[in-house]
C-alpha cells in the first residue's frame, strides 16, 4: 500500500507539521500550550510492600481543565506508575510500556518485575532527550522484593524508599523528610501518604481536588480512587438555574433515528 | 497571538440524563477580520457520534477528513459502528502520532454509547484525554464556557432543559469572547432522534 | 523437491491452477498430531494430543495451546517452529489495536490479521508458507468463536472442527456427536473422547492438552489435574 493512502500507523511519532509549524510560529503565531498535571505524586516503601499516591487536577495554563483526573496508571498486575508533567506524554509512555510488558509476560510465562518497566521507561525517555516530558514515580512488588523508583523526563533514575515528583513534590516530601520511618504498617503508610498528597493540594497551586491511592502488596493490589474527597464543591443553588426567556432558535431540523434493522432470516443466495 | 486564536472558536457538550448536547458558534475569522457566519465546527461521525474541532481551522478540517477515513475503514472492517470511547482513543492515537508538530486542534467528542449511556471527553492538541460526567468545552471562549457550565448545569435533564441550557451557556460565553460568535448551532441526541437547531446571537 | 516441474516458485500455478507449495503445506498439517475443537453454547474447547519423540522429554515443558489475549486461545497441527512465529505475529497485532482503540480485539478481527499474514507468506519471495492449521477459539460481545485457518490464509468459523492426523475420523465422530445446546462440559467430553477415538496408546493427563473459555471470558489452558478429573468422567 503507498504511504500516502492514510494506513493505520504502526508506531512512532510523525514529523510531517513540523516544518509548517516553525514557518507559522516565526510569522508571530505562539504555539499552544498543553495539558498539564501540574500533580503531586508520591510513593513509599511499608512494611509488605508499595504504596502510591496523586492528587486528581489538570491544569492548562492557570485554568483547571480536569478536577477529578487519573494519574496513577497500570502497567502491570503488580506495578502502577504515577505520572506528572504533559498529560499526553504521561499517558502515552506508560501505556506503551504496559502493553510491551504485557507482552514481555506472555514471551517469559512469568510476572513482571519492575526493574524491566523501569528500563523501558527510562530508555525511551532518554532517547527523546528530554523532549517527552514525563516525570514519574514507579512501584511495585515482584519476585524480588517491593521496588520504588523516580524517573525524570531525561531518562534518569532513582531507588528510594520513598519519593514524591511533580509541582507539589516540595510540600509532599516536607512530610515524608519529617515523619516517614521504616517498616510502616499499611495504615500508618496510606495515612501518611494522604497526608504527603493533601501538603500539595493546600500548599501548590498546580495540585487540587482529591486523593487517589494505590496499594500493591506481594500478589495483591487495591487501587483507591477518590481515597479522600477534602474539596467537595460547594455553593449550589437548590433551584438549579431557570431562564427568563427562551432560547431564540432560527430553524430545527429533526433528524429520527431509525432502528438497526437485524435479518434474522434470509434465503441463502442463487448457485 | 495564540495559534489558537487564529479563527476563534467556541464548542461545549453537555451530558443529560440519556441525552447529550454539543454546541459550537458559527463564526469563521482571519484574527479580527469575520470571513463567515455560517462555518460548521461540528460534524457526524455517524447517528450517535458526533466531533466538533476548535482552534486552526484547516488543521480542524484536516483531521476530521482523516477521522472520517479511518472510521469508514472500521466500519467496513468489523461491520459495526464506533463506540465513543473508542473513537476518542482513536482520535487521542492520532494526534499524539504528531506530538511534536502537532494538529493546532481541540477536539470535543460526545456520543451516546452501548444501552444509550451518554459519553463526553475532550482533548488537548496532542491527545490527552480529558472525560468528564458533566460538559467538557474547548476553544478561545473556553474560560468563560467553564464559568456559565460551572453555574448552569446541573445533572439528569431531560433534552429539552439541555437544550435551553447548552443554548444560554453558549450565547452568554461568546458574548465575552470576540473571536467567536455570531450565533449558535446546536445538536441534541437522544436515543430516538437528533434535533439540530440554530440560535440567533449579537451579530458584533 | 522432484515431483514437479512447478514447485520451483511459489508464486508459480501449475497449468491445473493448483499453488503445489501451499498442497504441500497442507500435507505436513495433515501428517501433524491430531487438534480439534469444539464450540458449546456457553464456551469453547480446544484439545490436542501431545506426542513427545521420546520419553526423556520433560513434558511440561511443551506448551502446544497458546493465549493470545486473555480472551483468546490457539492451537496447531503441523510445525512447531511455524506456530511460534505466528503466535508472536498475532500477540503483537492484539496489543497494537488495544492500544489504539484502548479495547480488546475482536476473535473475528485477530483471526483476519493471522490469515492475513499466512496469505502473505504464499505470495512474498523469499519465503515458504506456514506448515501449520490454527484452530483460534475465542469469547467476545459476539459470544463463543471457533475458527479454522489454514496455511493458504483462508478462514472459516466452525462448530466444531478437526485437524491433523486423524482429521476425517474425528470430523465424522464429530458430526455424530455435535448438538447445538452443548454446555461447555460435554464439549470438553466430546473432545476427550474424540481425541481418544484415534489415539496411538493409552491416552492420560501427560499426553493431551486443553484449553477452554467460558463466560467468563478469561482462556485458559486446563491443569494436567484437571484433565485426570475429566478423563475420569468420560469413563
Amino acid at each position: 500500500m503507498t504511504k500516502s493512502l492514510d494506513v493505520p500507523p504502526k508506531g512512532g511519532f510523525s514529523f510531517d507539521l513540523c516544518r509548517r509549524n516553525d514557518m507559522l510560529e516565526k510569522k508571530g503565531l505562539k504555539a499552544p500550550t498543553y495539558l498539564k498535571t501540574g500533580t503531586t505524586i508520591v510513593g513509599l516503601v511499608f512494611k509488605d510492600g508499595i504504596i502510591l499516591g496523586a492528587d486528581t487536577r489538570a491544569t492548562e495554563g492557570p485554568i483547571v481543565a480536569d478536577k477529578n483526573c487519573e494519574k496513577i496508571h497500570y502497567m502491570a498486575p503488580n506495578i502502577y506508575c504515577c505520572g506528572a508533567g504533559t498529560a499526553a506524554d504521561t499517558e502515552a509512555v506508560t501505556d506503551m510500556v504496559s502493553s510491551q510488558l504485557q507482552l514481555h509476560r506472555y514471551h517469559t510465562g512469568r510476572e513482571s518485575r519492575v526493574v524491566t518497566a523501569l528500563t523501558l521507561l527510562k530508555r525511551h525517555l532518554f532517547n527523546y532527550q528530554g523532549h517527552v516530558s514525563a516525570a514519574l514515580v514507579l512501584g511495585g512488588v515482584d519476585i524480588t522484593g517491593p521496588h520504588l523508583h523516580t524517573i525524570y523526563p531525561h531518562g534518569s533514575t532513582d531507588t528510594l524508599p520513598f519519593a514524591t515528583m511533580g509541582s507539589g513534590s516540595l510540600a509532599a516530601m516536607s512530610v515524608f523528610e519529617s515523619k516517614y520511618q521504616e517498616n510502616l504498617t499499611r495504615e500508618q503508610g496510606v495515612k501518611l501518604v494522604v497526608e504527603a498528597i493533601c501538603a500539595g493540594i493546600f500548599n501548590d497551586l498546580g495540585s487540587g481536588s482529591n486523593v487517589d491511592v494505590c496499594v500493591i502488596t506481594k500478589g495483591n493490589k487495591e487501587y483507591l480512587r477518590n481515597h479522600l474527597t477534602p474539596n467537595p464543591r460547594t455553593f449550589v443553588n437548590p433551584k438549579g438555574f431557570t431562564f427568563s426567556k427562551k432560547t431564540e432558535v432560527l430553524s430545527t431540523k429533526i433528524i429520527p433515528l431509525k432502528e438497526k434493522v437485524e435479518v434474522i432470516e434470509g434465503d441463502a443466495m442463487e448457485e | 497571538m495564540s495559534i489558537f486564536e487564529y479563527n476563534g472558536s467556541a464548542l461545549v457538550a453537555m451530558v443529560g440524563k440519556n441525552c447529550f448536547a454539543i454546541a459550537s458558534d458559527r463564526r469563521l475569522g482571519v484574527q479580527l477580520q469575520t470571513i463567515a457566519t455560517d462555518f460548521k465546527r461540528i460534524s457526524k461521525i455517524h447517528d450517535k457520534l458526533f466531533i466538533g474541532l476548535s482552534g486552526l481551522a484547516t488543521d480542524a478540517q484536516t483531521l476530521y477528513q482523516r477521522l472520517v477515513f479511518r472510521h469508514k475503514l472500521y466500519q467496513l472492517r468489523e461491520e459495526r459502528d464506533m463506540k465513543p470511547e473508542t473513537f476518542a482513543s482513536l482520535v487521542s492515537a492520532i494526534l499524539y502520532e504528531k506530538r511534536f508538530g502537532p494538529y493546532f486542534t481541540q477536539p470535543v467528542i460526545a456520543g451516546l454509547g452501548d444501552d444509550d449511556k451518554p459519553f463526553i471527553c475532550t482533548m488537548d492538541a496532542i491527545g490527552a484525554k480529558e472525560l468528564a460526567k458533566d460538559f467538557v468545552v474547548a476553544g478561545t471562549a473556553s474560560e468563560s464556557l467553564y464559568g456559565a457550565c460551572e453555574a448552569m448545569f446541573k445533572p439528569d435533564m431531560e433534552a429539552e432543559e439541555l437544550f435551553e441550557t447548552i443554548s444560554q451557556a453558549l450565547l452568554s460565553s461568546v458574548d465575552r469572547d470576540c473571536l467567536s460568535g455570531w450565533g449558535g448551532h446546536v445538536y441534541v441526541v437522544t436515543p430516538t432522534e437528533v434535533k439540530e437547531r440554530i440560535l440567533k446571537g449579537r451579530m458584533d | 523437491m522432484g515431483d514437479s516441474q512447478y514447485s520451483f516458485s511459489l508464486t508459480t500455478f501449475s497449468p491445473s491452477g493448483k499453488l503445489v507449495q501451499i498442497e504441500h503445506a497442507l500435507t505436513a498439517v495433515g501428517s501433524g498430531q491430531t487438534s480439534l475443537g469444539i464450540k458449546a453454547a456457553n464456551g469453547v474447547v480446544i484439545a490436542t494430543e501431545k506426542k513427545l519423540p521420546s520419553i526423556l522429554v520433560d513434558e511440561a515443558s511443551v506448551q502446544k495451546i497458546q493465549l493470545l489475549t486473555p480472551n483468546i486461545g490457539v492451537v496447531y497441527s503441523g510445525m512447531g517452529p511455524d506456530f511460534r512465529v505466528l503466535v508472536r505475529k498475532s500477540r503483537k497485532q492484539a496489543e497494537q489495536y488495544h492500544r489504539l482503540y484502548k479495547e480488546p480485539i475482536p476473535v473475528t478481527q485477530l483471526v483476519r490479521e493471522v490469515a492475513a499474514v499466512m496469505q502473505e507468506f504464499t505470495q512474498s519471495g523469499g519465503v515458504r508458507p506456514f506448515g501449520v492449521s490454527l484452530l483460534v477459539a475465542g469469547f467476545d460481545d459476539n459470544g463463543p468463536q471457533l475458527y479454522q485457518v489454514d496455511p493458504s490464509g483462508s478462514y472459516f468459523s466452525w462448530k466444531a472442527s478437526a485437524m491433523g492426523k486423524n482429521v476425517s475420523n474425528a470430523k465424522t465422530f464429530l458430526e455424530k456427536r455435535y448438538t447445538d445446546d452443548m454446555e461447555l462440559d460435554d464439549a470438553v467430553h466430546t473432545a476427550i473422547l474424540t481425541l481418544k477415538e484415534g489415539f496411538e496408546g493409552q491416552i492420560s493427563a501427560k499426553n493431551i492438552e486443553i484449553g477452554i473459555i467460558g463466560e467468563d471470558k478469561k482462556f485458559r489452558v486446563l491443569t494436567p489435574a484437571e484433565i485426570d478429573d475429566y478423563l475420569g468422567e468420560v469413563e
